[in-house]
């Protein structure tokens, strides 16, 4: 009887892993293989003399010490944090206060906000066309409606001048993201029960009050994984930071993805592009962690 | 007692129709942008250009389109490509990810929870992190420039999606269904077929419009991978097309709509799945 429970158990095993190992297998290969062979590269010298002879020379640290004394790596490093916290600081905030608006009972609640996602799932190619049209000094209608409105005198440059473009940028990018902080926040309200505020109401709480005393505290891991997950998805931008700007002007949007890329695909210096992906690599891991650790409490 | 009753629920239906007037406004400025690359890319040269701009093109210039379609930009090609990647992407996503996903949701194996949890880390992971290495491997295994490249690249993008989606779906599922197809004379795998799939379909086409968008969506990888012009996906050359007519924008926008237009319809179509695969994905796990 033993016996035939183990071989039952084992053959569940064999089982599972004929579902699992496909997948998985195919993710080793294309995800794993890469990030250990990224490592590698990293500390190779690897660039377009050497990329086809296979001989490759072993150099340490010496990319990193390049990339990390290179001042466009400063300024990458800086121009990721500044868009990631302004952006998530604005997708947040609109997102949330969006989410409470719809969170009110009224018929037309959910279909607009089912279709306001879907500036999260364009392309992200035409979503930074579309803005960079949208910014442009001569015709964006944006420069338009704030001359006619009176916010600003003269059509801006958004895009062309250094000390404005990443602020274009993040503007393209709080829209994209303002439909993702408000359906998770959505999701999160709507969990909470009427019936809390219900008995706030009888104590004689007022709106602020149940916000801060109910709403806040009960929506806080929601807030949480809204706000790790936009800082993972932000800080690892590529798509439209490429296609708007390319880095540009005078390095004024380059963020540590495109750096790696133009090092990488550009300058054919792969070795320095490898150590700028591992620095990038190194920042989300961490916050990665963070966030596992929190979702990891709930049963896997 | 009975007219204040009335004069709530008078109260109450006003409220609601302001609520919607004004949810209305915010729906209408959000999506503005959408409306205005459609208004665009059907204006002539000159309205394109006309200070300040109209809100409704006064003639209607199709030609911004047939030129895509029928020009020597030839959009048909590259809708081509990005169909055969985007299909494949997700073909591909599919018959990896979903039996990954019932694995993982019915059986104990060992490295179970560290399997999950790399599923989930890789959703976290720059591309940029791999290009460099895939770049070279493929080169190796002459796979650049084929449709394989992206094609396998988006792959690792979807399948632990679908694994994050499809598994805590599968769970739900009590074990006696499948067991009761065994004394059917199903064997286990063949229980997975005819009960299990069948069951999950709203699970299955959300991960499948997921996997179709990721692959329609991508850039990076197609433009990596790809320099022959006859390879590329649509998103690869609307960004080559700018630097080609400069600041013509309603030939770029007329492009982008062609582009954006089967995300829009199966957005359309199938808003509730993809709206609940956005919400699952993202706070499940």
């Amino acid at each position: 009887m033993k016996t035939l429970k183990l071989t039952e158990s084992r053959r569940d095993i064999l089982s599972g892993y004929i579902y699992v190992l496909p997948a998985l297998i195919f993710m080793l290969v294309l995800i794993g293989y890469p990030i250990v062979y990224n490592f590698l590269i990293s500390f190779q010298k690897l660039d377009a003399m050497n990329i086809n002879s296979g001989v490759r020379e072993f150099i340490g640290f010496e990319n990193y010490k390049k990339v990390l004394s290179d001042e466009v790596m400063g300024i990458a490093f800086k121009n990721t944090f500044i868009y990631t916290i302004a952006s998530l600081a604005f997708q947040f905030t609109i997102g949330f206060a969006l989410a409470l608006f719809f969170n009110n009972k009224f018929k037309l609640a959910k279909p607009i906000r089912g279709f306001m996602v879907i500036s999260y799932m364009m392309p992200i190619t035409v979503t930074a066309l579309m803005f960079k049209f949208m910014l442009s000094p001569s015709n964006g209608i944006i420069n338009d409606i704030m001359v006619a409105i009176g916010i600003i005198d003269a059509p801006i440059p958004w895009l062309l001048q250094e000390s404005t473009a990443l602020w274009g940028l993040i503007i393209a990018n709080s829209w994209i993201g303002i439909p993702f902080n408000m359906l998770l926040l959505t999701t999160g309200l709507s969990n909470i029960s009427e019936e809390i505020y219900e008995s706030a109401s009888v104590d004689g709480a007022n709106g602020l009050q149940k916000f801060i005393h109910i709403t806040l505290p009960l929506l806080k891991p929601a807030i949480l994984s809204v706000l790790m997950l936009g800082f993972v998805y932000t800080f690892k931008v590529f798509d439209l930071v490429f296609v708007m700007t390319s880095g540009g002007p005078v390095n004024s949007t380059e963020v540590l993805s495109t750096f790696s890329y133009r090092l990488s695909f550009k300058y054919y210096y792969f070795g320095q592009g490898a150590a700028v992906a591992n620095i990038l690599f190194l920042c989300l891991f961490a916050v990665a962690l963070v966030y596992l650790k929190m979702i990891g409490k709930e049963e896997v | 007692m009975k007219s204040m009753f009335k004069r709530v629920m008078f109260k109450e239906r006003n409220r609601s129709i302001i609520y919607s007037i004004i949810g209305i406004l915010i729906g209408a400025v959000f999506l503005f942008p959408l409306y205005w690359i459609v208004v665009s890319s059907l204006k002539t040269d000159v309205e394109i250009f006309a200070i300040p701009q109209t809100f409704f093109p006064t003639k209607l210039e199709w030609s911004n389109y047939t030129e895509q379609l029928f020009g020597k930009n030839n959009a048909f090609r590259a809708y081509i490509n990005s169909t055969i990647i985007a299909l494949s992407a997700m073909t591909t996503s599919m018959i990896l990810g979903i039996p990954a996903a019932y694995g993982l949701a019915r059986y104990k194996i060992p490295g179970k929870k560290a399997i999950i949890t790399t599923f989930l880390v890789t959703q976290m992971l720059p591309s940029s992190l791999v290009l460099t290495p895939l770049f070279l491997t493929f080169s190796k295994l002459k796979l650049l420039n084929t449709y394989f490249a992206p094609i396998f690249s988006v792959a690792t993008i979807s399948i632990p999606f679908i694994v994050i989606i499809l598994r805590p779906i599968f769970k739900t599922y009590p074990i006696e269904i499948e067991d009761a197809a065994k004394i059917d004379g199903c064997n286990r795998f063949s229980a997975f077929f005819r009960i299990v799939l069948p069951m999950s379909k709203p699970g299955i086409i959300t991960v499948a419009s997921f996997s179709f968008i990721h692959g329609w969506n991508d850039l990076v990888y197609s433009m990596t991978f790809n320099n022959k012009e006859i390879y590329r996906p649509m998103t690869a050359t609307i960004y080559n097309l700018i630097t080609e007519f400069g600041t013509q924008w309603n030939k770029v926008m007329a492009y982008g709509v062609l582009l954006v237009l089967p995300v829009v319809c199966m957005f359309v179509f199938l808003q509730k799945y993809i709206i609940s695969g956005l919400t699952n994905g993202s706070v499940k796990g």
